[in-house]
């Protein structure tokens, strides 16, 4: 009996040592940014209940991967309200992973904006209204996965590209792209930006393009858009001719897709 | 309380000093009482029966001996060490009752284990073990795994593991409990040949005429206590009685011995006369060829 | 065979081996490799197989997915996989050990040998780990020799589009090199399986301190996977609801969740890993750290409990 009351004793001392020891490991993990995101509890409700208790289990990433293959399917499908809901899951599950948050806006903002375009059943004036929703949608996801994952290479390219190319609005197109650029993505990305403030047209916009085009050119990157680009700033900027790089693009542009 | 006649080596074999020993089970039920004041001791060299009815308190007993069950009150010693000594079972050979072992082992890695645990290697233990799979008749089934052994394998494996480290004490609880004729006969001529090497044996049975050939003294145990001790013929003889068995005898030799019971008087008579039966395990032994199991 | 127990002069002269020492490495030496031995022929590497080929399904099942998230879907499965099975391993088998042993009374043979009580616990224990251990170690090849497989195809096929557009600059070349390497083979995932080896180990311990006042195999399984699912949960209860509870016996039932369960959330670098961040060796050592000292902690509160056990 007497070994009994000491195990129980030996149990809980263990247990009121642990407790701060575990804390400090786990602020370790926290620093090294090797803790999981909590799941967003706002949304918790809408995960299954088998879902919820493989994340308490550490299997988020198992659970994910099949609930992202869901929604693959479905995107084959063209089914896009339920590629909408089971890359919401995924993301759930996964808020640190980018590489969801991004498929999951480029799902909404390109598939499915692109085939509502395409559907010739719906008026044109629905199926404008429908692309922009989609394309919102995309971009709210974007963002949102922006939240967990704050200056994501990844997910600013995905931001700038639908305010790019789905948009057309190319301040917040800019931005974002020189973000990506600041934060680790390819270089690139910067003459995006760059490219996106000459549309701006606005004297400070085209000072900063400028500075990062001559960057680039100075690097070697001396392709036909920077040249072009270059040659538009130089003469709105009014550099001496000497400095002068930038030339138009041959009269004849070769079409590149027959 | 008798003392062991064999007087060799100072301490004892085994002494039980008032054990009793009570099992509480659960808390609604009341407990119980297993053993109670039990006494005996068993010198070096002796092979004592603990004999009696099922749940009279002897396996609990042994497993106070092996350390296996805590004492409630009161001590066993083994050798001079309290039984609750890991160092005590050095010298301890034990056969539980219906033994089970590990079914996914061979017979040999069976051994080979228990030999390990007694802290045998290489070739002593190698040696022992094959001494063991030789003594118990178990070579030819070495490599089988113990899952497919038949019962009275099962005993004789129980029997070469307890005896794997050479230990000075054995203890049998029913090794004869389940096991034909022939091994029950084999284990009695094995607990005579150990005996005769100087091994201590603590035997337990309910089948007393088998204990009958083998022991030295008897311990008759009855609601967990001891209601009789001492050395067998002490124990079964009747003093006041003789047997008489003759060979060939004719009816005039048989006349004239009952005139001679007549004429001595006195308080002698003739109380029975008859034709001795052989016993029916006699008859077994003599009459079966097959020598046990798996051969 | 003949007809008595014949052979002579088996009981040799007096035994020359060593004396009883009351703690020997190689008594528990004995006990673990014959537990190992045990729970192979249990069959217990089916288990090895059906990791393996999920391994394998995830590498070649879903070609249509980004190169990105084909490594990343090989990389989930696997270690999802590594995850359940071990810890299904882990309870299952030490669920198996002792309440069997009793059981079968095979404790009994065992333990009236000269074999403290203590190493026999230890003995089991070190058993279970070492087939953890081993088949962790066998998986981790597994998975690393197909993960390596995979990303080496994709970048070759990588450099072989950018090829045929004329991008194959030495820019986007190194890009795509760099990008594979973060999502492929990385020591940090190998880390990421130790890991998952200390969450079975400690798992593992539990289980043993759990069967040691249970008397049967069914009771410690599943007691085991509801101490699995709170040592899971009680970072989330501690995080989530401690605060906001208030009620006296909602704060004592959570605290004593967080003092008699092990936080197994602190073994799941898996995510990480994937994820491709670095496991930083001082954070790798504190968990191990955390661990020796539940594993150590839960085996000695059961040899408490199990030297009182009456057998």
């Amino acid at each position: 009996m007497k070994n009994k009351i000491l195990g129980v004793l030996l149990l809980v001392a263990l247990g009121v040592v642990k407790v701060p020891l575990e804390d400090r490991v786990a602020d370790s993990l926290k620093a090294a940014q090797l803790r999981d995101a909590p799941l967003a509890l706002s949304l918790r409700e809408s995960v299954s209940q088998m879902a919820f208790a493989a994340a308490l289990g550490g299997l988020r990433s198992l659970v994910a991967s099949i609930t992202y293959l869901r929604a693959y399917v479905a995107f084959e499908d063209r089914d896009w309200g339920r590629v909408d809901s089971l890359m919401t899951l995924t993301t759930r599950m996964q808020p640190r992973e980018a590489m969801y948050w991004d498929e999951a806006a480029w799902h909404m903002a390109y598939n499915a904006a692109t085939s509502t375009q395409q559907r010739e059943d719906l008026r044109a004036a629905i199926r404008n209204k429908e692309f922009r929703e989609y394309v919102l949608r995309g971009l709210t996801i974007v963002q949102e996965g922006l939240v967990y994952n704050p200056n994501n290479p990844k997910l600013l390219v995905r931001e700038a590209e639908i305010y790019r190319d789905r948009l057309k609005d190319p301040r917040p197109a800019a931005e974002a792209f020189l973000l990506a650029a600041k934060n680790g993505a390819k270089p690139f990305y910067e003459r995006m930006g760059a490219y996106e403030l000459v549309k701006l047209g606005e004297p400070r916009d085209m000072q900063q393009a400028y500075e990062i085009l001559k960057r680039h050119y100075d690097k070697g990157f001396r392709y036909p858009s920077v040249l072009r680009d270059l040659d538009i700033l130089e003469r709105k900027l009014n550099i001496p001719a000497a400095q002068r790089v930038g030339h138009p693009l041959p009269p004849t542009p070769p079409p590149h897709r027959k | 309380m008798d003392t062991p006649s064999p007087s060799t080596a100072p301490p004892p074999a085994v002494t039980v000093e008032n054990l009793t020993k009570v099992f509480k089970s659960g808390f609604t039920k009341k407990p119980l009482l297993a053993v109670r004041q039990l006494s005996f001791t068993v010198g070096a060299g002796e092979v004592y029966g603990l004999i009696g009815p099922n749940g009279c308190g002897k396996s609990t007993t042994m497993k106070v001996m092996l350390g296996l069950l805590k004492a409630t009150q009161g001590r066993a010693t083994i050798f001079g060490r309290d039984s609750e000594e890991v160092a005590s079972r050095q010298d301890v050979g034990f056969l539980p009752e219906n033994p089970y072992f590990y079914k996914h082992l061979s017979g040999r890695e069976t051994l080979n284990f228990y030999g390990k645990l007694c802290g045998l290697r290489g070739s002593e233990l190698k040696g022992r073990t094959e001494a063991m799979l030789e003594l118990t008749g178990l070579t030819h089934a070495a490599e089988r795994r113990i899952g497919g052994y038949s019962k009275g394998m099962l005993q004789r494996v129980g029997l070469a593991q307890a005896l794997i480290h050479e230990p000075r004490l054995l203890i049998l609880d029913e090794p004869t409990a389940g096991v034909d004729p022939v091994g029950s006969r084999r284990i009695r001529d094995l607990i005579l040949e150990l005996k005769e090497r100087g091994i201590t044996i603590v035997v337990t049975s309910h089948l007393l005429e088998q204990m009958q050939e083998v022991c030295d003294r008897v311990g008759i145990m009855s609601n967990g206590r001891m209601v009789s001790e001492g050395k067998l013929e002490d124990l079964i003889s009747v003093e006041n009685q003789t047997e008489l068995i003759l060979q060939d005898a004719s009816p005039e030799l048989l006349a004239r011995i009952h005139a001679l019971v007549q004429e001595s008087g006195g308080k002698s008579q003739l109380i029975s006369e008859g034709k001795p039966r052989t016993t029916l395990e006699k008859l077994f032994l003599q009459s079966t060829t097959q020598t046990g199991d798996g051969e | 065979m003949a007809n008595d127990f014949a052979p002579q002069s088996l009981m040799s002269s007096a035994p020359s081996r060593s004396a009883y020492s009351s703690f020997s490495p190689g008594r528990i030496w004995t006990m673990a490799t014959h537990t190992v031995t045990q729970l192979i022929r249990m069959r217990i590497l089916v288990f090895m197989g059906i990791i393996s080929m999920v391994i394998v399904i995830a590498a070649f099942a879903f070609p249509a997915v980004s190169p990105e998230q084909q490594l990343k879907l090989l990389k989930d499965w696997t270690f999802g996989a590594l995850k359940i099975f071990f810890i299904i391993i882990a309870i299952a088998a030490t669920g198996l050990l002792l309440p069997r042993d009793l059981e079968d009374r095979t404790l009994y043979t065992t333990l009236s040998k000269p074999v403290p009580r203590y190493e026999y616990l230890i003995g089991k224990l070190l058993g279970v780990m070492l087939l953890l251990g081993g088949g962790l170690l066998l998986m981790d090849l597994v998975f690393s020799l197909m993960l390596y497989l995979k990303q080496s195809l994709i970048i070759s096929s990588q450099i072989a589009a950018l090829e045929k557009e004329q991008a194959a600059t030495p820019e986007n070349i190194a890009f795509i090199k760099d990008l594979n390497s973060r999502f492929g083979l990385t020591y940090s995932l190998h880390s990421a399986v130790w890991a998952i080896f200390l969450q079975a180990s400690v798992v593992a311990a539990v289980s043993l301190l759990i069967s040691c006042f249970a008397s049967s195999t069914l009771f410690t399984i599943l007691v085991g996977i509801a101490f699995v699912i709170a040592g899971h949960g009680q970072s989330l209860l501690r995080e989530w609801f401690l605060d906001k509870m208030s009620g006296f016996w909602q704060k004592s039932l959570s605290g004593a969740i967080a003092v008699f369960c092990p936080d197994l959330t602190l073994f799941d670098l898996a995510e990480p890993a994937i994820r491709g961040e670095v496991i930083p060796l001082g954070v790798l050592t504190e968990v191990s750290g955390i661990a020796l000292l539940y594993i150590v902690g839960y085996t000695s509160v059961a040899y408490l409990f199990f030297v009182e056990k009456e057998l």
